[in-house]
């Protein structure tokens, strides 16, 4: 054994796992963020429902708080009953 | 009367005091005569209107004593309340209390003044005060005295031929006086005879006949002057003189003789009549004072002459030409005839304006001749001290009414005239060798004409966008590399000359930035570029140069530059690029510099520019956070390799993107890597780790025979000696199969590891580049001074890589910015002209951008239906919803 390693230093960048894809609500893609943010990231994170659609959290909350009764909140994608997961 | 201040008594008492020194007796009697007048109002004063203090007192007492006789007379004329009725009004104590009056009457000019303001109403007020003579002595009167004396007391009658007897009396005196013999009666005596003639209301007949006998002897004397035999003879001996030496010097000081014989006569025969000055001249508006009177005199008849006037104005001129000219020269002649002239009310035609056209003449010979011959700085001293000399001039014999036209006309002469030449000729030179105090100078030349600062200002701006330019755009490389410190010492320069020399007139210092901001800008990109490079070897770990308040200090001095940047997305392109290299590697040399850095970013250009550096710290800190959670994580588990790591997390928008690229890590490695994962993971859901192997590093510990050592090294380079430890030697082939890295990047980390400074590995054969078929071995002879060594990778390559694409994709995100502006700008306008559709465009966006890329934006946007051309007018746009 001529060489050891002592200490490593790695540099790894996180994404969301629905990156290739885009919002369902605003269109924009997960990788960047909703209309109403700047910057992506943790600012303007990506919640999944029960149904396992992804959106941006500023967009869906938005959706829910827009429909008129709370036993009707529905997945925007499938009309499923929203749940987060 | 009343409101007399102490200041006015002192002047009169004092004024008193140095005729009598001099010996002019009548005078002090005159003087004595309205001082006892005021003497006498001044006691009459109410008490409770103003005291007279001790001053003033010891002043009435000094008065008694010296003509007490004077004061016995005042007494009774004070008793007689017609004549004191008669007497007071007429008194112009007012004028004569008024220093600048009494200066006047001691300096030869203008006689009495016909001063409106008698306010002496309240003389011989209820309650006035006796007057108490203290040291008072009795003395007997002259014969001659006590005759006209008497008259006063007694009514008389006047003798038909009174008139004649007393005119003869004065016309003698008067003739004696104008031959300079001595007068045979007394001065006083004349002067009371005078006073009764004038009582006697023949003060006209009086004035009539002195004017006619002072007009009868000036005219003489100018005939004389003109054709008496010696005189002309001295005339012509005089003028032959001047033509033969230039020297003019003989006639002016006839002509200043003359002048002062005059004045002294007429002052001596205005003595006389004073009283017909005060009474009869000063109620009389057709007729001039005896003065004004001498004065008209000698102009009409003597000085009015062409042929004398014409001589002593050209003399005058002579003799300063000559003064000019570095000789010295009587100055008091000078100044005398100068007074004269303006005495006689003739400076200004006579003189002035002959001597301006001349000086005007002198200096422009001499201004065309010295810009020629001598170099700036030296031009420009002589312009002060020609200044200084003309200033010197005024103080000294000119009339001070020609200051204004002389030093202009000095100033247009020589410097407004050669503005524009001193400037190509002398500013370049000044600036590129820093000759402040020069510089200086020239500021305050030019400032003194109109026009001067406004040419300056720009030769000065023009100036700097010429050496700028040469600054900007370098022949070579090498000039690109030290470009950023250049500008910074040229900025510095500048400033310094601004402020010492330009005394940091706005004007200038405006100047300055929009010179900066002009050539700064002319090449496109690269500076923007180098700033941000600049700034990144500043702050990089390892740069020991500066204390943090150097630092400091040139950060904020590359903030100046920075913003003259247009292009400000290149330098935040390039800053992000070198800063993440910063951070990722831990090269940066101190946290709080950084963060100073970001702050004034922020300060200048908002928080929109730099959030996403700001968010580049924030992932630092989490990322430490989380190792921490990490470590403890890992000291609960199991059958862990023994192994250190640290991992820095980025979020995806904030750092420069880097292109993915999968290698071989060592079993143990990839073990670690996934414990991590699965640790990260189970904290944040709905994430995932894209590692990133290229931005990692390690540190090494190698076994060498002549002793170990710690290397620093790359992720990469550390995958490749790592090989070493299965086998001695190792292919190029072997390693790409190894360890998966792309060839490229594998050639030039075995060149960084065989062929750079320090060598780990020796290359077979050996050479610079890494070829096909190379084989490599571990180097076992390796020594090295140091414990640990940090190997470099080789960048070169990388960074021309690097740089193209950090360009490419600022390039893309103006692309973008351009297509939002212009949708946003025709959103709101609905329809718009091509030409005012980039005029709104080049004022909302922040970089310079060229029609023809905004054309193509525009054909991409009517291509995408965002707009269309106008129907009716093909250079109209108008936006389709």
């Amino acid at each position: 054994m001529k060489v050891k390693i002592k200490k490593w230093t790695g540099v790894a960048v996180w994404k969301w796992t629905a990156n290739d894809d885009s919002c369902g609500i605003c269109r924009m893609p997960f990788e960047a963020c909703c209309p109403d943010c700047r910057i992506p990231g943790d600012d303007c994170p990506l919640v999944w429902g029960q149904c396992s659609h992804p959106f941006h959290i500023h967009c869906i909350m938005k959706w829910l708080s827009s429909q008129q009764m709370a036993a009707a909140q529905l997945c925007p994608m499938c009309r499923q009953g929203w749940r987060f997961r | 009367m009343l409101e007399v201040p102490p200041l006015h008594i002192q002047t009169l008492l004092s004024t008193f005091q140095a005729v009598h020194c001099h010996g002019l007796e009548f005078l002090l009697l005159n003087g004595c005569h309205f001082c006892l007048d005021v003497c006498f109002q001044l006691d009459s004063i109410d008490p409770d209107l103003g005291d007279l203090d001790d001053e003033e007192e010891a002043w009435e007492e000094e008065a008694c004593t010296i003509r007490p006789r004077r004061l016995k007379r005042k007494f009774l004329f004070h008793t007689d309340d017609q004549r004191k009725k008669k007497f007071a009004p007429k008194m112009d104590v007012d004028g004569l209390l008024d220093p600048e009056n009494k200066r006047n009457s001691l300096t030869n000019r203008n006689g009495v003044h016909k001063s409106p303001g008698i306010n002496n109403t309240k003389v011989g007020n209820a309650g006035a005060r006796k007057l108490v003579i203290r040291n008072f002595k009795e003395v007997k009167r002259l014969s001659g005295a006590h005759e006209v004396l008497s008259w006063i007391d007694k009514p008389m009658k006047l003798t038909d031929d009174y008139l004649e007897t007393a005119w003869k009396s004065l016309y003698e005196a008067v003739v004696a006086i104008q031959q300079s013999k001595p007068v045979s009666t007394s001065k006083e005596q004349l002067y009371e005879v005078v006073e009764n003639l004038c009582k006697f209301k023949m003060a006209p007949q009086v004035y009539e006949k002195l004017l006619h006998l002072a007009e009868v002897h000036v005219s003489g004397s100018a005939e004389r002057f003109l054709q008496y035999p010696l005189y002309l003879l001295l005339y012509r001996n005089v003028i032959q003189h001047c033509r033969e030496t230039g020297d003019s010097e003989t006639l002016l000081r006839i002509m200043d003789k003359a002048w002062q014989a005059h004045c002294q006569q007429m002052i001596m025969i205005r003595h006389i009549f004073l009283y017909l000055d005060r009474s009869y001249v000063l109620h009389t508006a057709s007729v001039a004072s005896i003065w004004d009177m001498g004065l008209d005199l000698f102009r009409v008849h003597i000085i009015s002459h062409p042929k004398v006037q014409s001589r002593t104005v050209s003399g005058l001129l002579q003799l300063i030409e000559k003064e000019r000219a570095g000789e010295v020269v009587d100055r008091t002649l000078l100044k005398s005839l100068l007074r004269m002239l303006s005495d006689l009310q003739i400076y200004r035609e006579a003189f002035e304006h002959k001597f301006l056209e001349a000086t005007d003449e002198l200096y422009a010979v001499e201004g065309h001749q010295l810009v020629e011959e001598l170099d700036v700085p030296a031009y420009l001293t002589h312009v002060k001290r020609r200044l200084k000399e003309e200033d010197e001039r005024l103080l000294h014999y000119l009339d001070s009414s020609t200051r204004l036209p002389l030093i202009s006309c000095v100033e247009r002469q020589l410097i407004g005239e050669h503005l524009t030449q001193l400037i190509q000729k002398g500013l370049e030179i000044l600036l590129e060798d820093e000759r402040l105090g020069d510089l200086s100078l020239m500021y305050t030349l030019f400032a003194r004409v109109k026009e001067g600062l406004k040419e300056l200002c720009t030769a000065f701006a023009a100036y700097i966008k010429k050496k700028g330019r040469t600054i900007v755009n370098p022949s070579d490389a090498e000039g690109d590399r030290t470009m950023v410190q250049e500008l910074l010492d040229f900025k510095d320069c500048m400033d310094s000359v601004v402020e010492v020399c330009f005394h940091q007139n706005e004007k200038f210092v405006n100047s300055v930035k929009e010179a900066f901001e002009c050539f700064i800008n002319q090449r496109q990109n690269k500076p923007a570029e180098l700033i941000a490079k600049f700034l990144d070897s500043k702050l990089k770990a390892g740069n020991k140069e500066a204390t943090e308040e150097e630092l400091e200090r040139l950060l904020d001095k590359v903030m100046v530059l920075f913003r003259f940047i247009h292009g400000k997305d290149v330098f935040e392109a390039f800053y992000k690029k070198d800063l993440a290299k910063r951070l990722l590697v831990g090269k940066s040399a101190s946290v709080d510099a950084e963060k100073s850095m970001l702050s004034k970013l922020k300060q200048e250009c908002g928080g929109g520019f730099t959030c996403k550096l700001e968010g580049m710290f924030k992932d630092m800190e989490l990322s430490k956070d989380i190792m921490l959670a990490f470590k403890q994580h890992v000291s609960n588990m199991k059958n862990v390799p023994g192994l250190d790591l640290n991992v820095s997390i980025l979020t995806m928008g904030y750092w420069p993107t880097y292109q993915p690229c999968e290698v071989t890590l060592l079993p143990a490695m990839v073990t670690y890597q996934n414990i991590f994962n699965k640790f990260y993971l189970a904290k944040h859901s709905g994430r995932k780790l894209q590692w990133q192997p290229t931005l990692g590093h390690c540190v090494l510990k190698a076994y060498f025979p002549q002793g170990n050592k710690d290397l620093q090294v790359s992720l990469l380079q550390a995958l490749c000696l790592l090989l070493f430890n299965e086998t001695e030697e190792i292919g190029l082939e072997e390693f790409k199969q190894e360890t998966n890295i792309e060839d490229g990047e594998l050639r030039r980390t075995l060149q960084s590891l065989a062929c750079g400074k320090v060598r780990v590995l020796q290359k077979i054969p050996r050479g610079r580049d890494v070829e096909d078929g190379d084989k490599f071995v571990f180097n076992k002879a390796f020594t090295n001074k140091l414990c640990r060594i940090k190997i470099n990778q080789i960048q070169m390559k990388e960074t021309t890589e690097e740089n193209e694409s950090t360009h490419e994709r600022v390039f893309q995100d103006r692309q973008y910015q351009i297509d939002a502006a212009i949708v946003r700008i025709m959103k709101t306008r609905k329809t718009l002209s091509h030409n005012l559709l980039l005029l709104e465009l080049y004022d909302q966006l922040k970089f310079p951008v060229m029609a023809s890329d905004i054309k193509k934006r525009i054909e991409s946007l009517i291509d995408r239906d965002y707009m269309e051309r106008g129907r009716d007018d093909p250079n109209a746009y108008s936006y389709v919803a």
